[in-house]
C-alpha cells in the first residue's frame, strides 16, 4: 500500500509495574478509512489508545505520524498533532450549552472578549456537517440532548480542530438502535472527509458495517491487521477469544 | 455521413448545461469557483450566467456571511430553485409520494400518503393527479415545471415507459405516465422508471455515492430491486430492463418468487421472507419497512429468532453481493430502503459471505455503504431523472416550456 498511515506505531511495550499491559504492538490508521480496533476485555485496547493520546507514556517503541516519527509526552501534544479522542463517557458538561462544550479549554477570542458569533457560527457548520438530523440551537446546554445527539456534539468537539486522526471509544454503547445508525453514519462520514478514524466496538455488525480494516489484540498483543472485506465474523471472533484463526494471528 | 466538429453553438450548449449541472448538483458557487472547476475562462462563465439569468435558470448576488477574503467579492451563482421546479412521482406498495423539487435539488413541497396494500388500483391515478395539481397549484405564478417523473417498483420499457411487469404492485394502467400526462395537462410528458434505477442515480448524484462511477445500489421494498451504475451511467441493457438484481437466482429450488420462478434474491430476502423466517405475521396495517424495522430492532434487543431470521437473510444477501462483486467489480455496493435496516442488522453475515464467496481482486477494495438518501431515494432519483432534458440544453427548453403560455 503506497498511502502513508496517518498514524503508524511499531513494537509499542507499555508495562505498568510487573504487569506488562502492551506487549510489541504494531498498529497502523490511514487516512479515509475506518479502522476497527476489537479485542476482549482487558486486551490492552484502551491502554493502547491512551497511548496514542498521550495520556500514558509508552515503555519503548516506534510512533510515526504521517510518516515522521514523533514523540507524544502530553494530551496538549497530542491534540496540536490534529489526534482528537472521543472518550466513552464523552466528558462533556451538561451545565454548558453545545458551543461552549465545543470550545472548553480553547475559546477563540476577539481583543479581550469571546468571540461569539465566531464560535457559534463554527460550532454550526461543523455539526451540520455532521448530523444526520439537525439539532435545533447550538445554545442548548448538553443537558436537554439526547444520548444519539450527545455522542455527536463529543465527536463534533473532535473534528472541529482540522484533526486528523478521530478516535471513538465504543461510541455505540448505551445507545438506542436508531441512534446507533445514526452514530455509525456520523463515522463513516468522517473518513469519507479523509479523517483517520479509529473505532474502538464490541458489536461485530457496527465493526463490519462501517470498517475498512480490523485490528484484533488479544492478552497485549496485536495478533491480526487486516482489511474488512478479507475477513469472516467467524474469523474474527476467534481472533478476539483464541489470537488465532486458520492463518491469521498467533503462531501456536 | 460526414460530420464536422461540434459548432459553435454546440459548444455554447454544452457550456450552458454543464455550469447549470454544476450549481444544480453542487449548490451555489462563486464565478471563480466555476472558472476554477469548469476549466472554463471567467469571461465566458460570465457570459454563460448572463445567458442563464436572462433565462431565469440562475440568478446572481453577493455572497451571503461575512467575506473571509480582501478584495471585491466574487459573485455567487445560484439556481432558481422556486422558479424553476420538477414533479417526482414515488409509486410504492406501501406509499404514495409527490413531490415538487426545484432546481438545485431543494425539495420544496411534498405530499405522502400510505397505500392499502391491495387497494384499487383504479383510484391511484386520481391521487397521484390530486397530489400533483394541489403542489402546482401552491408553485409561485411565474415558475415553470420543466419534467416530471414517477418511479415505479417493476419493469419498464424504455422506449415507451410501458409497464412490463410489477409483481408487487397492480396499477392498472400499463401506459401510466401518459394517463398521468394527460391528466395533469401541462403540457410535459411523464417519463416512468424502475425505482431501484432511480434510487442508483439519486445515490450516485446526491448520495453515498458522489465521485464513484461504478456502483451498485441495491433498494429493498417488498421485493428486492436493483440499479447498476457503470461509467457513471445506468446500465439498461437493450431495453431498459436491466439491473434486475432482486431476480438473479442464487439458491436454486428455493423459496417460491413473486415472479414466478425460485430461489431469486428477492424471494430469499424480500421482507415477507424475513417476516417468515422470523415468525411475525404480515400484517395489513403496518407498512413492510416498519415491520423490517421491527425485526432489526428485536434482533439488536436480543431475540433469538429475529436474530437467526436475520442471519438467514443476511447470508443469501451477502452471496448475492458476491456475485455482483465478481461480474461488475463495483467501486461501491449501496444499500438502501429496508435493505438498509437489513444491512446494518446484519453486517457482519453479509460481509462474511461476501469474503468468502467472491474474488479476492474485486473484493478488496469494494466498500459496502447504506444509501445517504434514506427513504427519498427513489423520489430524489425521479427528480433528478425529471431534470436531466433542461440540464442538457438549458436555454432551448426553457424557451419551449415558457413559449406557449398554455399554463391555466
Amino acid at each position: 500500500m503506497s498511502v502513508t498511515p496517518a498514524l503508524d506505531l511499531r513494537g509499542i511495550e507499555k508495562s505498568f509495574g510487573s504487569v506488562t499491559v502492551l506487549h510489541d504492538v504494531a498498529f497502523s490508521a490511514y487516512p479515509g478509512e475506518v479502522t476497527a480496533l476489537v479485542g476482549d476485555n482487558g486486551a490492552g485496547k484502551t491502554t493502547l489508545v491512551k497511548c496514542i493520546g498521550g495520556i500514558h507514556a509508552f515503555d519503548a517503541g516506534e510512533y510515526r505520524f504521517e510518516g515522521r516519527p514523533v514523540r507524544i509526552g502530553s494530551p496538549r501534544e497530542a491534540t496540536r498533532l490534529g489526534i482528537e479522542i472521543v472518550h466513552q463517557d464523552l466528558a462533556l458538561c451538561e451545565n454548558l450549552d453545545i458551543v461552549q462544550n465545543l470550545f472548553l479549554g480553547r475559546e477563540r477570542r476577539r481583543g479581550l472578549t469571546l468571540d461569539e458569533t465566531a464560535m457559534e457560527e463554527m460550532a454550526r457548520s461543523t455539526l451540520s456537517g455532521l448530523a444526520v438530523r439537525t439539532m435545533g440551537s447550538v445554545r442548548q446546554r448538553i443537558a436537554t440532548l439526547s444520548g444519539g445527539q450527545r455522542q455527536t456534539v463529543a465527536i463534533a468537539r473532535a473534528v472541529l480542530w482540522d484533526s486528523k486522526v478521530v478516535i471513538l471509544d465504543e461510541p455505540a454503547a448505551a445507545l438506542g438502535i436508531a441512534q446507533t445508525q445514526q452514530v455509525l453514519e456520523v463515522v463513516r462520514r468522517l473518513a469519507d472527509k479523509g479523517l483517520a478514524v479509529v473505532l474502538i466496538s464490541h458489536n461485530m455488525n457496527d465493526v463490519f458495517a462501517v470498517s475498512d480494516r480490523i485490528a484484533a489484540m488479544y492478552l497485549g498483543r496485536m495478533v491480526a491487521q487486516v482489511r474488512t472485506s478479507d475477513v469472516t465474523h467467524r474469523q474474527v471472533v476467534e481472533l478476539i477469544t483464541s489470537g488465532a484463526s486458520g492463518e491469521l494471528g498467533l503462531r501456536r | 455521413m460526414m460530420k464536422g466538429g461540434p459548432s459553435q453553438e454546440d459548444i455554447r450548449r454544452h457550456n450552458l448545461g454543464t455550469l447549470l449541472r454544476f450549481v444544480h448538483l453542487r449548490g451555489p458557487a462563486s464565478r471563480a469557483t466555476l472558472a476554477e472547476s469548469l476549466g472554463l475562462n471567467r469571461s465566458t462563465i460570465m457570459a454563460l450566467t448572463a445567458d442563464l439569468t436572462a433565462a431565469g435558470l440562475v440568478r446572481e448576488e453577493l455572497p451571503r456571511g461575512p467575506g473571509r477574503r480582501a478584495g471585491r467579492p466574487s459573485l455567487v451563482v445560484r439556481p432558481e430553485s422556486t422558479r424553476v421546479y420538477v414533479l417526482a412521482f414515488e409509486v410504492g406498495v406501501d406509499r404514495l409520494v409527490v413531490a415538487r423539487v426545484g432546481l438545485g435539488g431543494v425539495v420544496l413541497d411534498r405530499r405522502e400518503g400510505v397505500r392499502a396494500r391491495g387497494s384499487d388500483p383504479a383510484e391511484l391515478l386520481g391521487v397521484l393527479v390530486a397530489g400533483a395539481r394541489a403542489l402546482v397549484r401552491k408553485a409561485e405564478r411565474d415558475a415553470v415545471c420543466v419534467g416530471a417523473t414517477l418511479g415505479f417498483p417493476g419493469t419498464v420499457r424504455r422506449s415507451d415507459d410501458t409497464i412490463m411487469f410489477g409483481p408487487n404492485l397492480d396499477v392498472g394502467e400499463l401506459r401510466l405516465g401518459d394517463a398521468l400526462s394527460r391528466r395533469l395537462g401541462l403540457g410535459i410528458p411523464v417519463s416512468v422508471c424502475n425505482d431501484a434505477n432511480l434510487g442508483a442515480l439519486a445515490e450516485h448524484e446526491r448520495g453515498a455515492g458522489v465521485g464513484c462511477d461504478n456502483l451498485i445500489y441495491l433498494h429493498g421494498d417488498v421485493g428486492v430491486g436493483g440499479g447498476i451504475i457503470a461509467h457513471g451511467r445506468l446500465l439498461g441493457g437493450d431495453e431498459g430492463f436491466g439491473g434486475e438484481i432482486g431476480h438473479m437466482i442464487i439458491n436454486p429450488g428455493g423459496r417460491l418468487c413473486a415472479c414466478g420462478s425460485k430461489g431469486c434474491l428477492e424471494a430469499e430476502v424480500g421482507e415477507r421472507t424475513l417476516l417468515a423466517h422470523a415468525g411475525r405475521e404480515e400484517s395489513p396495517d403496518q407498512p413492510g419497512r416498519d415491520a423490517v424495522r421491527a425485526v432489526v430492532a428485536a434482533a439488536d434487543a436480543g431475540d433469538i429468532a429475529a436474530r437467526e431470521a436475520l442471519q438467514r437473510v443476511g447470508s443469501w444477501l451477502g452471496l448475492g453481493v458476491a456475485n455482483l462483486v465478481n461480474v461488475f467489480n463495483p467501486g461501491l455496493v449501496v444499500f438502501g430502503g429496508t435493505l438498509r435496516d437489513i444491512y446494518l442488522g446484519a453486517a457482519a453475515q453479509i460481509r462474511s459471505v461476501m469474503a468468502t464467496g467472491a474474488l479476492a481482486a474485486p473484493r478488496e477494495r469494494v466498500k459496502l455503504r447504506t444509501a445517504a438518501l434514506g427513504d427519498d431515494t427513489t423520489l430524489v432519483g425521479a427528480a433528478e431523472f425529471a431534470f436531466a432534458e433542461v440540464l442538457a440544453d438549458p436555454v432551448q427548453v426553457l424557451t419551449r416550456l415558457r413559449a406557449p403560455e398554455a399554463v391555466p
